[in-house]
């Protein structure tokens, strides 16, 4: 093992290099014959992690008994309180399945998008139609996704385009779309939104690459980038305008 | 309903609830074992939310509430004494070395890397699950389990080390 960066692979994928050091690293990777074989190993080991270790979840009779400890000033009166169970664990069951998503801590969306922009950034073949044309790279998805999406022209913008891949991710197939911004690289990652509305970007995720969401024109769309967030969000802003219904 | 006192923990705590069940199943091995180690963690944190710092990590805190309650229980004691893991020499896993076998690696099945997770020891477990299957950035394992970041940096690398080693050795692969 040559190369002396090797040790910070894991730190890399772990995403706990600092913001001038994951550069250094991410500048390093097209440079190295072993770091990016490893960290694309490193991030499908821990992928692998991800689903396999999820393997339980709280059975309902516990989640209600759980509520009642917190609740315990609902316990009127026997009869009241098994009419009130089923009713109950319902609710509970409905509440945190609304409320899960929303509040889950570690951002799982966002932590394989940020897991797929790096797989990009190590690999030699980051995508799987090369073109700086959206006119070539469009059409590619057609019959390859359940719908459609609108990209924006970069001519005459600090960005280019590389290329695009099919992603799957949370069990729902997307676009990856890579732009070139200067030394950096941007993934716009587009999906068919679960339901209507629109929303703006929202950009402080947990994680120490630059990340945002927003919703438009029946799609959540994601940008993940080592760009900074105001370079990022003029890429957003184009995106936003190109799939305005 | 006297919900004032309690609702801040509910809106904190239900949420982590299937984590809680998870990371605990996965520690106990057995499903009454860990509903009633949920609970009682339950129970512990209701009564001791007085205590619980606004702003702190409360995720955190909880789970140190669930390792500590598991670490004192019955099966707890049993693992920590059957799992003599030596802390020496954790340089050289930190240090990876391993080969890249993604092809292995992708195609291993779900039920070979629940195995492979299985049959590690609790200490290195536990900082796994907190790691990769939480999300948790190192110090907040470090938090979660009262322990250093170096300690976390060098079980995680021992643990991913040991899951790799497992599923290449299972799936056929040298490792």
């Amino acid at each position: 093992m040559s190369c002396e960066w090797r040790e910070k692979v894991a730190l890399f994928v772990d995403d706990e290099l600092d913001a001038a050091s994951q550069r250094e690293f991410v500048a390093h990777l097209p440079t190295c014959a072993e770091c990016p074989a490893a960290v694309s190993d490193q991030i499908a080991l821990k992928k692998a992690l991800r689903v396999a270790g999820a393997k339980f979840t709280a059975p309902p009779d516990l989640r209600a008994a759980i509520y009642s400890s917190i609740h315990p000033s609902q316990t009127v009166s026997r009869w009241w309180k098994w009419a009130m169970a089923p009713v109950c664990a319902l609710l509970l069951g409905t509440i945190g399945f609304l409320l899960y998503p929303k509040s889950q801590p570690g951002e799982p969306m966002i932590a394989s998008l940020v897991d797929s922009h790096i797989t990009a950034l190590a690999s030699p073949n980051p995508v799987d139609v090369i073109s700086n044309s959206l006119h070539n790279v469009r059409p590619w998805f057609a019959g390859k996704l359940p719908f459609t999406f609108q990209m924006p022209d970069v001519k005459d913008s600090p960005f280019t385009l590389i290329g695009g891949k099919l992603v799957y991710v949370e069990q729902r197939p997307g676009a990856q779309l890579l732009y070139q911004a200067g030394q950096h690289k941007i993934s716009i990652f587009i999906f068919k939104a679960r339901n209507q509305g629109t929303t703006p970007p929202v950009w402080n995720h947990d994680v120490s690459f630059t990340a945002s969401s927003w919703k438009a024109g029946g799609r959540d769309c994601y940008l993940v980038s080592d760009a900074s967030r105001d370079e990022s969000a003029k890429l957003v802003t184009m995106f936003q305008e190109a799939n305005r219904q | 309903m006297s919900r004032l006192p309690n609702s801040d923990f509910e809106q904190l705590a239900l949420p982590l609830l299937d984590s809680l069940y998870n990371f605990a199943r996965w520690q106990c091995g057995d499903a009454e074992e860990a509903r009633d180690l949920v609970q009682e963690t339950f129970l512990k944190a209701l009564k001791g939310f007085g205590s619980f710092q606004e702003g702190t990590n409360f995720r955190a805190w909880i789970f140190r509430i669930l390792r500590n309650t598991f670490l004192t229980s019955r099966t707890g004691l049993e693992r920590r004494s059957t799992d003599q893991e030596d802390e020496e020499g954790f340089e050289e896993s930190v240090v990876t070395h391993e080969t890249p076998e993604l092809t292995l690696i992708r195609r291993a099945d779900t039920d070979l890397v629940q195995r492979a997770i299985a049959q590690l020891p609790v200490a290195f477990r536990e900082v796994l699950l907190l790691a990769d299957i939480e999300e948790m950035k190192y110090q907040e394992v470090a938090d979660a389990l009262t322990i250093p970041i170096g300690t976390v940096m060098s079980r995680l690398a021992r643990a991913r080390k040991q899951v790799r080693e497992y599923i290449l050795q299972a799936a056929g692969g040298k490792s």
